[in-house]
């Protein structure tokens, strides 16, 4: 969604804001504990250890991780969200490295299909165009650290865009 | 009646002020709290931790509210709940392509007033799209 390429390295001098998740959910049943960490997959968490999870503190990652809280204990399990800092700058770099690691690993599955779908038929190829630009968007929602994979992933899927519909990529090409 | 929810209003919760005071209680009056202990004792707080009237069983704050006062049998309000609860929540539960667009302007308004400013835009635009699906309801097909 957004331009700005800051690879992983960019961090500040200092260790920023993060937003932990620390929770314990009963073993059984186990659809809760599936439905809790497939949303936390979704939001691109990184796992600290078993049971903690963190995100780069914002308006929206607070308010993600608190109803992921919620779901907790309305599960009967128990759940506390903090804001805490890495005490040494190594410590987030790792952290934002596992996570921009993870992300390049899932735009480059998107350049890999979109590669293989450039000489499909222009109405299949049009499908997978659809598609892939779905699949994007919600990578990017999950990407806080963009690695390079992500522009290379863009353009993959905005070169199966059919010939005459513009030569050009089209601006929506790059917010999709 | 006095209503709180946490400050720094998004979509769920501007989405949801609009619909207590539009079809809950006309005289809402509603207190903004940067933590749920700061909650007013007289007031029922909605889209907060702990709170009845918030993310329940997967649903968002919105939903909850619907749920709970009886407005699920309104069509054009079940529409907007799908439209909120993608914005808010992303999940794909509900093909509902406004939402994105809206989640975005919320935020852009998020950022250039306050919580008092962001209720008066979005008044209008939550109206107008009530307006809309409703007539969609009753024509069967987008309105034009």
């Amino acid at each position: 969604m957004t331009d700005h390429e800051q690879p992983p390295t960019a961090l500040p001098d200092r260790p920023g804001q993060w937003v932990l998740l620390s929770y314990r959910l009963p073993r059984e049943p186990s659809t809760p504990r599936i439905t809790v960490w497939r949303k936390l997959k979704r939001l691109g968490v990184a796992q600290i250890s078993d049971g903690l999870i963190a995100l780069p503190a914002d308006a929206r990652t607070r308010e993600q991780l608190d109803w992921i809280a919620e779901e907790v204990t309305d599960s009967g399990g128990t759940a506390t969200v903090w804001i805490a800092h890495p005490a040494a700058l190594a410590e987030e770099r790792k952290l934002a490295q596992a996570m921009a690691d993870a992300r390049a690993a899932e735009y480059e599955q998107v350049r890999a299909q979109a590669q293989q779908a450039r000489h499909q038929p222009d109405d299949e190829r049009q499908r997978t165009l659809r598609r892939l630009r779905a699949e994007l968007r919600r990578i990017n929602r999950r990407d806080y650290f963009p690695p390079p994979q992500r522009r290379t992933a863009e353009t993959a899927v905005a070169a199966l865009q059919p010939a005459n519909t513009g030569t050009t990529p089209a601006p929506e090409e790059n917010s999709a | 009646m006095k209503w709180a929810t946490r400050a720094g209003i998004h979509i769920d919760r501007a989405a949801c002020a609009w619909l207590i005071r539009r079809f809950v209680d006309t005289d809402a009056e509603f207190v903004f709290v940067a933590d749920p202990a700061e909650v007013p004792a007289d007031t029922t707080p909605f889209d907060m931790r702990g709170a009845e009237l918030g993310h329940h069983h997967g649903d968002c704050s919105f939903e909850t509210i619907l749920r709970r006062y009886d407005l699920t049998t309104d069509a054009a309000l079940k529409r907007i709940a799908a439209i909120i609860h993608e914005a808010d929540l992303d999940d794909e539960r509900f093909d509902a392509p406004e939402a994105p667009g809206l989640d975005v302007v919320l935020r852009g308004l998020s950022m250039i007033g306050d919580d008092e400013h962001t209720m008066t835009v979005t008044k209008p635009v939550f109206d107008g799209l009530y307006e809309y699906y409703r007539r969609a309801t009753l024509l069967g097909r987008e309105p034009a």
